[in-house]
Protein backbone atom coordinates (compact mmCIF):
# COMPACT_ATOMS: atom_id res chain seq x y z
CA UNK A 1 0.00 0.00 0.00
CA UNK A 2 2.89 2.36 0.85
CA UNK A 3 4.31 1.61 -2.55
CA UNK A 4 1.07 2.70 -4.30
CA UNK A 5 0.95 5.84 -2.19
CA UNK A 6 4.56 6.70 -3.07
CA UNK A 7 3.95 6.08 -6.78
CA UNK A 8 0.76 8.19 -6.70
CA UNK A 9 2.52 11.07 -4.99
CA UNK A 10 5.35 10.83 -7.55
CA UNK A 11 2.90 11.09 -10.46
CA UNK A 12 1.12 14.08 -8.89
CA UNK A 13 4.52 15.71 -8.21
CA UNK A 14 5.70 15.20 -11.81
CA UNK A 15 2.40 16.60 -13.09
CA UNK A 16 2.57 19.69 -10.87
CA UNK A 17 6.24 20.24 -11.71
CA UNK A 18 5.45 20.10 -15.45
CA UNK A 19 2.55 22.50 -14.91
CA UNK A 20 4.78 24.86 -12.94
CA UNK A 21 7.51 24.81 -15.62
CA UNK A 22 4.91 25.38 -18.34
CA UNK A 23 3.50 28.36 -16.47
CA UNK A 24 6.98 29.96 -16.47
CA UNK A 25 6.73 30.33 -20.26
CA UNK A 26 5.04 33.52 -21.45
CA UNK A 27 2.49 31.87 -23.75
CA UNK A 28 0.42 35.06 -24.07
CA UNK A 29 3.42 36.74 -25.66
CA UNK A 30 4.29 33.75 -27.85
CA UNK A 31 0.75 33.52 -29.26
CA UNK A 32 0.26 37.33 -29.28
CA UNK A 33 -3.13 36.81 -27.60
CA UNK A 34 -3.57 40.31 -26.22
CA UNK A 35 -2.62 41.97 -29.50
CA UNK A 36 -5.06 39.74 -31.42
CA UNK A 37 -8.03 40.31 -29.09
CA UNK A 38 -7.33 44.05 -28.80
CA UNK A 39 -7.16 44.30 -32.56
CA UNK A 40 -10.47 42.46 -33.03
CA UNK A 41 -12.16 44.69 -30.47
CA UNK A 42 -10.64 47.82 -31.98
CA UNK A 43 -11.85 46.92 -35.47
CA UNK A 44 -15.34 46.07 -34.20
CA UNK A 45 -15.49 49.35 -32.27
CA UNK A 46 -14.42 51.34 -35.34
CA UNK A 47 -16.90 49.55 -37.62
CA UNK A 48 -19.85 50.10 -35.29
CA UNK A 49 -18.89 53.69 -34.56
CA UNK A 50 -18.74 54.38 -38.32
CA UNK A 51 -22.32 53.15 -38.56
CA UNK A 52 -23.62 55.41 -35.75
CA UNK A 53 -21.58 58.41 -36.92
CA UNK A 54 -23.25 58.18 -40.30
CA UNK A 55 -26.79 58.06 -38.90
CA UNK A 56 -26.57 60.98 -36.40
CA UNK A 57 -24.59 64.18 -36.07
CA UNK A 58 -21.73 64.02 -33.56
CA UNK A 59 -21.53 66.79 -30.96
CA UNK A 60 -17.87 67.60 -30.31
CA UNK A 61 -17.24 71.20 -29.71
CA UNK A 62 -19.70 72.74 -27.34
CA UNK A 63 -20.76 72.88 -23.73
CA UNK A 64 -22.78 69.67 -24.01
CA UNK A 65 -19.83 67.48 -24.97
CA UNK A 66 -17.45 69.10 -22.47
CA UNK A 67 -19.96 68.79 -19.63
CA UNK A 68 -20.57 65.10 -20.29
CA UNK A 69 -16.81 64.70 -20.56
CA UNK A 70 -16.22 66.50 -17.25
CA UNK A 71 -18.62 64.09 -15.47
CA UNK A 72 -16.83 61.16 -17.06
CA UNK A 73 -13.43 62.57 -16.03
CA UNK A 74 -14.63 62.99 -12.42
CA UNK A 75 -15.86 59.40 -12.25
CA UNK A 76 -12.74 58.00 -13.95
CA UNK A 77 -10.29 59.92 -11.78
CA UNK A 78 -12.01 58.91 -8.55
CA UNK A 79 -11.98 55.26 -9.60
CA UNK A 80 -8.48 55.01 -11.12
CA UNK A 81 -9.86 54.43 -14.61
CA UNK A 82 -7.79 55.83 -17.46
CA UNK A 83 -10.13 58.40 -19.06
CA UNK A 84 -8.00 58.52 -22.22
CA UNK A 85 -9.00 54.91 -22.95
CA UNK A 86 -12.71 55.81 -23.11
CA UNK A 87 -13.89 57.09 -26.49
CA UNK A 88 -16.81 59.31 -25.59
CA UNK A 89 -19.28 60.34 -28.29
CA UNK A 90 -22.31 62.59 -27.90
CA UNK A 91 -24.82 62.23 -30.75
CA UNK A 92 -27.52 64.74 -31.57
CA UNK A 93 -30.72 62.75 -31.56
CA UNK A 94 -34.09 62.87 -29.79
CA UNK A 95 -33.69 59.19 -28.89
CA UNK A 96 -33.33 58.64 -25.14
CA UNK A 97 -30.40 56.30 -25.28
CA UNK A 98 -26.82 55.69 -24.16
CA UNK A 99 -24.76 52.59 -24.77
CA UNK A 100 -21.28 51.11 -24.72
CA UNK A 101 -19.53 49.55 -27.71
CA UNK A 102 -16.40 47.42 -28.17
CA UNK A 103 -13.01 49.09 -27.77
CA UNK A 104 -14.28 51.40 -24.98
CA UNK A 105 -16.64 53.51 -27.10
CA UNK A 106 -19.39 55.21 -25.10
CA UNK A 107 -22.28 56.85 -26.94
CA UNK A 108 -24.69 59.28 -25.25
CA UNK A 109 -27.64 60.77 -27.14
CA UNK A 110 -28.69 64.37 -26.53
CA UNK A 111 -32.27 63.08 -26.10
CA UNK A 112 -31.15 61.32 -22.92
CA UNK A 113 -29.37 64.42 -21.60
CA UNK A 114 -32.51 66.46 -22.32
CA UNK A 115 -34.59 64.02 -20.28
CA UNK A 116 -32.35 64.22 -17.22
CA UNK A 117 -33.62 66.66 -14.60
CA UNK A 118 -30.29 66.90 -12.80
CA UNK A 119 -26.64 66.31 -13.76
CA UNK A 120 -26.61 63.49 -11.17
CA UNK A 121 -29.16 61.56 -13.26
CA UNK A 122 -26.86 61.91 -16.27
CA UNK A 123 -23.87 60.90 -14.12
CA UNK A 124 -25.79 57.78 -13.04
CA UNK A 125 -26.30 56.71 -16.66
CA UNK A 126 -22.66 57.52 -17.53
CA UNK A 127 -21.51 55.47 -14.51
CA UNK A 128 -23.71 52.57 -15.64
CA UNK A 129 -22.30 52.58 -19.18
CA UNK A 130 -18.76 53.00 -17.85
CA UNK A 131 -19.29 49.90 -15.73
CA UNK A 132 -20.36 47.95 -18.85
CA UNK A 133 -17.08 49.03 -20.48
CA UNK A 134 -14.84 48.50 -17.48
CA UNK A 135 -16.28 45.08 -16.64
CA UNK A 136 -15.96 43.95 -20.28
CA UNK A 137 -19.71 43.36 -20.56
CA UNK A 138 -19.79 44.60 -24.16
CA UNK A 139 -17.66 41.80 -25.62
CA UNK A 140 -19.30 39.24 -23.32
CA UNK A 141 -22.72 40.23 -24.65
CA UNK A 142 -21.60 40.22 -28.28
CA UNK A 143 -19.85 36.85 -27.98
CA UNK A 144 -22.93 35.38 -26.28
CA UNK A 145 -25.49 36.79 -28.72
CA UNK A 146 -23.55 36.77 -31.97
CA UNK A 147 -20.72 34.29 -31.50
CA UNK A 148 -16.96 34.69 -31.58
CA UNK A 149 -16.58 33.37 -35.13
CA UNK A 150 -19.01 35.96 -36.57
CA UNK A 151 -17.28 38.75 -34.63
CA UNK A 152 -13.87 37.71 -35.95
CA UNK A 153 -15.19 37.47 -39.52
CA UNK A 154 -16.66 40.99 -39.16
CA UNK A 155 -13.41 42.38 -37.81
CA UNK A 156 -11.44 40.83 -40.67
CA UNK A 157 -13.84 42.34 -43.20
CA UNK A 158 -15.43 39.05 -44.23
CA UNK A 159 -18.97 40.04 -43.30
CA UNK A 160 -21.34 42.23 -45.28
CA UNK A 161 -22.45 45.73 -44.34
CA UNK A 162 -25.97 44.53 -43.52
CA UNK A 163 -24.61 42.21 -40.80
CA UNK A 164 -22.60 45.08 -39.28
CA UNK A 165 -25.72 47.29 -39.31
CA UNK A 166 -27.85 44.56 -37.75
CA UNK A 167 -25.36 43.93 -34.95
CA UNK A 168 -24.90 47.67 -34.34
CA UNK A 169 -28.67 48.00 -33.99
CA UNK A 170 -28.77 45.01 -31.60
CA UNK A 171 -25.97 46.52 -29.54
CA UNK A 172 -27.71 49.87 -29.10
CA UNK A 173 -31.22 48.56 -28.61
CA UNK A 174 -31.07 45.33 -26.62
CA UNK A 175 -30.33 44.78 -22.97
CA UNK A 176 -27.54 42.86 -21.30
CA UNK A 177 -28.74 39.99 -19.17
CA UNK A 178 -30.09 40.74 -15.69
CA UNK A 179 -26.87 39.80 -13.89
CA UNK A 180 -24.76 42.13 -16.03
CA UNK A 181 -27.30 44.97 -15.73
CA UNK A 182 -27.39 44.63 -11.96
CA UNK A 183 -23.60 44.45 -11.82
CA UNK A 184 -23.39 47.66 -13.90
CA UNK A 185 -25.91 49.40 -11.61
CA UNK A 186 -24.00 48.42 -8.48
CA UNK A 187 -20.66 49.38 -10.03
CA UNK A 188 -22.17 52.72 -11.06
CA UNK A 189 -23.17 53.37 -7.42
CA UNK A 190 -19.63 52.51 -6.33
CA UNK A 191 -18.08 54.77 -8.97
CA UNK A 192 -20.41 57.67 -8.14
CA UNK A 193 -19.85 57.36 -4.39
CA UNK A 194 -16.10 57.49 -4.90
CA UNK A 195 -16.52 60.52 -7.18
CA UNK A 196 -18.76 62.10 -4.48
CA UNK A 197 -21.69 62.30 -6.92
CA UNK A 198 -25.09 61.35 -5.50
CA UNK A 199 -26.07 57.95 -6.99
CA UNK A 200 -29.72 58.63 -6.19
CA UNK A 201 -29.74 60.32 -9.60
CA UNK A 202 -29.61 56.93 -11.32
CA UNK A 203 -32.58 55.66 -9.26
CA UNK A 204 -34.52 58.88 -9.94
CA UNK A 205 -33.88 58.57 -13.66
CA UNK A 206 -35.06 54.95 -13.67
CA UNK A 207 -38.21 55.80 -11.66
CA UNK A 208 -38.99 58.74 -13.88
CA UNK A 209 -38.70 56.91 -17.17
CA UNK A 210 -40.54 53.85 -15.89
CA UNK A 211 -43.51 56.05 -14.85
CA UNK A 212 -43.58 58.00 -18.09
CA UNK A 213 -45.66 57.10 -21.10
CA UNK A 214 -43.15 55.19 -23.09
CA UNK A 215 -42.62 56.85 -26.44
CA UNK A 216 -41.07 54.80 -29.21
CA UNK A 217 -37.76 56.67 -28.95
CA UNK A 218 -37.27 55.89 -25.26
CA UNK A 219 -34.74 53.22 -26.06
CA UNK A 220 -32.76 53.24 -22.80
CA UNK A 221 -35.89 52.21 -20.89
CA UNK A 222 -37.01 49.55 -23.35
CA UNK A 223 -33.52 48.06 -23.31
CA UNK A 224 -33.34 48.15 -19.53
CA UNK A 225 -36.45 46.36 -18.25
CA UNK A 226 -37.61 46.23 -14.62
CA UNK A 227 -36.61 49.87 -14.09
CA UNK A 228 -38.63 50.19 -10.88
CA UNK A 229 -37.07 47.06 -9.40
CA UNK A 230 -33.62 48.37 -10.31
CA UNK A 231 -34.36 51.80 -8.84
CA UNK A 232 -35.49 50.06 -5.63
CA UNK A 233 -32.26 48.10 -5.14
CA UNK A 234 -30.22 51.19 -5.97
CA UNK A 235 -32.07 53.08 -3.19
CA UNK A 236 -31.44 50.11 -0.86
CA UNK A 237 -27.72 50.42 -1.51
CA UNK A 238 -27.78 54.10 -0.61
CA UNK A 239 -29.09 53.70 2.93
CA UNK A 240 -25.70 52.95 4.43
CA UNK A 241 -23.88 55.68 2.53
CA UNK A 242 -22.54 58.64 4.53
CA UNK A 243 -20.65 60.31 1.67
CA UNK A 244 -20.76 64.13 1.45
CA UNK A 245 -21.89 64.62 -2.14
CA UNK A 246 -20.91 67.44 -4.47
CA UNK A 247 -22.84 68.55 -7.57
CA UNK A 248 -21.86 66.64 -10.72
CA UNK A 249 -22.02 69.94 -12.63
CA UNK A 250 -22.62 73.52 -11.50
CA UNK A 251 -26.22 74.70 -11.83
CA UNK A 252 -24.99 77.37 -14.22
CA UNK A 253 -23.46 74.79 -16.59
CA UNK A 254 -26.56 72.59 -16.35
CA UNK A 255 -28.78 75.53 -17.26
CA UNK A 256 -26.57 76.33 -20.25
CA UNK A 257 -26.85 72.72 -21.44
CA UNK A 258 -30.64 72.79 -21.09
CA UNK A 259 -30.80 76.11 -22.96
CA UNK A 260 -28.67 74.74 -25.77
CA UNK A 261 -30.80 71.62 -26.04
CA UNK A 262 -34.00 73.71 -26.03
CA UNK A 263 -32.62 75.77 -28.91
CA UNK A 264 -31.86 72.59 -30.83
CA UNK A 265 -35.31 71.16 -30.07
CA UNK A 266 -36.99 74.35 -31.33
CA UNK A 267 -34.81 74.27 -34.44
CA UNK A 268 -35.60 70.58 -35.05
CA UNK A 269 -39.35 71.21 -34.59
CA UNK A 270 -39.15 74.18 -36.94
CA UNK B 1 7.29 4.01 -16.02
CA UNK B 2 6.36 0.85 -17.93
CA UNK B 3 7.48 -2.53 -16.61
CA UNK B 4 7.50 -5.68 -18.70
CA UNK B 5 6.80 -8.54 -16.33
CA UNK B 6 6.10 -12.24 -16.30
CA UNK B 7 2.42 -13.00 -15.79
CA UNK B 8 1.17 -15.81 -13.54
CA UNK B 9 0.49 -17.99 -16.56
CA UNK B 10 0.97 -17.87 -20.31
CA UNK B 11 -2.17 -16.21 -21.75
CA UNK B 12 -3.92 -17.75 -24.75
CA UNK B 13 -4.16 -16.05 -28.15
CA UNK B 14 -7.76 -14.99 -27.41
CA UNK B 15 -6.87 -13.42 -24.07
CA UNK B 16 -4.01 -11.47 -25.64
CA UNK B 17 -6.36 -10.11 -28.27
CA UNK B 18 -8.95 -8.93 -25.70
CA UNK B 19 -6.29 -7.40 -23.43
CA UNK B 20 -4.70 -5.57 -26.35
CA UNK B 21 -8.10 -4.30 -27.51
CA UNK B 22 -8.86 -2.79 -24.12
CA UNK B 23 -6.02 -0.30 -24.68
CA UNK B 24 -7.00 0.27 -28.27
CA UNK B 25 -10.51 1.28 -27.25
CA UNK B 26 -9.40 4.62 -25.88
CA UNK B 27 -7.24 5.27 -28.91
CA UNK B 28 -10.05 4.37 -31.30
CA UNK B 29 -12.31 6.90 -29.53
CA UNK B 30 -9.75 9.66 -30.06
CA UNK B 31 -9.07 8.72 -33.68
CA UNK B 32 -12.81 8.59 -34.40
CA UNK B 33 -12.88 12.29 -33.65
CA UNK B 34 -14.38 12.40 -30.20
CA UNK B 35 -12.50 15.15 -28.45
CA UNK B 36 -14.98 15.27 -25.60
CA UNK B 37 -13.16 13.37 -22.82
CA UNK B 38 -16.20 11.47 -21.55
CA UNK B 39 -16.27 9.37 -24.74
CA UNK B 40 -12.83 7.93 -24.04
CA UNK B 41 -13.97 6.92 -20.60
CA UNK B 42 -17.29 5.55 -21.84
CA UNK B 43 -15.51 3.46 -24.51
CA UNK B 44 -13.16 1.97 -21.91
CA UNK B 45 -15.95 1.40 -19.35
CA UNK B 46 -18.08 -0.39 -21.96
CA UNK B 47 -15.16 -2.64 -22.86
CA UNK B 48 -14.35 -3.22 -19.19
CA UNK B 49 -17.95 -4.22 -18.41
CA UNK B 50 -17.96 -6.54 -21.40
CA UNK B 51 -14.83 -8.32 -20.18
CA UNK B 52 -15.11 -8.16 -16.41
CA UNK B 53 -15.99 -11.84 -16.32
CA UNK B 54 -13.20 -12.74 -18.73
CA UNK B 55 -9.97 -14.52 -17.85
CA UNK B 56 -7.52 -13.05 -15.35
CA UNK B 57 -5.12 -11.67 -18.01
CA UNK B 58 -7.96 -9.93 -19.91
CA UNK B 59 -9.57 -8.57 -16.72
CA UNK B 60 -6.22 -7.30 -15.44
CA UNK B 61 -5.47 -5.28 -18.57
CA UNK B 62 -9.04 -4.00 -18.96
CA UNK B 63 -8.80 -2.72 -15.37
CA UNK B 64 -5.45 -1.03 -15.93
CA UNK B 65 -6.78 0.63 -19.12
CA UNK B 66 -9.90 1.80 -17.25
CA UNK B 67 -8.05 3.27 -14.26
CA UNK B 68 -5.57 5.14 -16.43
CA UNK B 69 -8.42 6.56 -18.52
CA UNK B 70 -10.25 7.58 -15.39
CA UNK B 71 -7.55 9.96 -14.15
CA UNK B 72 -7.04 11.29 -17.66
CA UNK B 73 -10.78 11.91 -17.87
CA UNK B 74 -10.68 14.39 -14.97
CA UNK B 75 -7.65 16.23 -16.32
CA UNK B 76 -9.10 16.45 -19.85
CA UNK B 77 -12.57 17.42 -18.62
CA UNK B 78 -11.10 20.31 -16.68
CA UNK B 79 -9.29 21.48 -19.84
CA UNK B 80 -12.45 20.99 -21.92
CA UNK B 81 -14.72 23.06 -19.66
CA UNK B 82 -12.05 25.73 -19.18
CA UNK B 83 -11.94 26.07 -22.99
CA UNK B 84 -15.74 26.23 -23.24
CA UNK B 85 -15.84 28.99 -20.59
CA UNK B 86 -13.24 30.94 -22.57
CA UNK B 87 -15.19 30.50 -25.82
CA UNK B 88 -18.34 31.76 -24.07
CA UNK B 89 -16.26 34.62 -22.65
CA UNK B 90 -17.10 33.69 -19.07
CA UNK B 91 -13.38 33.43 -18.35
CA UNK B 92 -10.53 35.31 -19.92
CA UNK B 93 -7.66 33.49 -21.55
CA UNK B 94 -4.43 33.68 -19.53
CA UNK B 95 -0.98 32.15 -19.20
CA UNK B 96 -2.21 29.45 -16.77
CA UNK B 97 -4.68 28.22 -19.38
CA UNK B 98 -1.93 27.68 -21.94
CA UNK B 99 0.34 26.12 -19.30
CA UNK B 100 -2.43 23.67 -18.34
CA UNK B 101 -3.30 22.84 -21.96
CA UNK B 102 0.33 22.10 -22.86
CA UNK B 103 0.81 20.02 -19.70
CA UNK B 104 -2.33 18.08 -20.60
CA UNK B 105 -1.03 17.58 -24.14
CA UNK B 106 2.21 16.11 -22.73
CA UNK B 107 0.22 13.84 -20.38
CA UNK B 108 -2.06 12.71 -23.22
CA UNK B 109 0.87 12.13 -25.56
CA UNK B 110 2.64 10.06 -22.90
CA UNK B 111 -0.56 8.09 -22.34
CA UNK B 112 -1.04 7.48 -26.08
CA UNK B 113 2.58 6.27 -26.49
CA UNK B 114 2.28 4.03 -23.40
CA UNK B 115 -1.08 2.73 -24.65
CA UNK B 116 0.31 1.84 -28.09
CA UNK B 117 3.37 0.11 -26.60
CA UNK B 118 1.21 -1.80 -24.09
CA UNK B 119 -1.31 -2.76 -26.72
CA UNK B 120 1.43 -4.19 -28.96
CA UNK B 121 3.13 -6.04 -26.11
CA UNK B 122 -0.05 -7.55 -24.62
CA UNK B 123 -1.01 -8.74 -28.10
CA UNK B 124 2.25 -10.74 -28.03
CA UNK B 125 1.27 -12.10 -24.63
CA UNK B 126 3.77 -9.95 -22.71
CA UNK B 127 2.46 -8.61 -19.42
CA UNK B 128 2.94 -4.80 -19.03
CA UNK B 129 2.50 -3.00 -15.72
CA UNK B 130 2.33 0.78 -15.61
CA UNK B 131 3.80 2.85 -12.81
CA UNK B 132 1.10 3.45 -10.14
CA UNK B 133 -1.80 2.13 -12.27
CA UNK B 134 -0.27 -1.34 -12.38
CA UNK B 135 0.08 -1.38 -8.60
CA UNK B 136 -3.55 -0.31 -8.11
CA UNK B 137 -4.70 -2.91 -10.64
CA UNK B 138 -2.82 -5.59 -8.67
CA UNK B 139 -4.80 -4.57 -5.59
CA UNK B 140 -8.17 -4.56 -7.38
CA UNK B 141 -7.80 -7.49 -9.76
CA UNK B 142 -7.30 -10.88 -8.16
CA UNK B 143 -6.87 -14.22 -10.00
Amino acid sequence: MRNIFFQGISIVFIFLLTLFLMSRIDWMKIFKVKEASDKTEEKLGDLFWEYFKRSDQEVTDNIIYYSVDSILVKICEANNIDRSLIKLHVLRSSEINAFAMPDNHMVVYTGLIDNCDTPEELAGVIGHELAHINERHVMKKLVKEIGLSVLISISTGNAGGEIVREIARTMSSSAYDRTLEKEADLMSIKYLNKAKINPEGLANFLYKISDADVPSFLTWLSTHPDSKERAAYIIDQLHDSDVKYKPALTSETWEKIQAKLDTWNEYDEY
Amino acid sequence: MIHFKEFLYKPSENECEYASSSYLMSLVAVIAGLPIPIFNLIATVVFYLGNRKGTYFTRWHCTQALISQFSLFFLNSFAFWWTIYIILDKKTIDNYYFAYIFTILIVNFTEVVATIITSIQTRKGIHVEWWFYGAITNKICKP
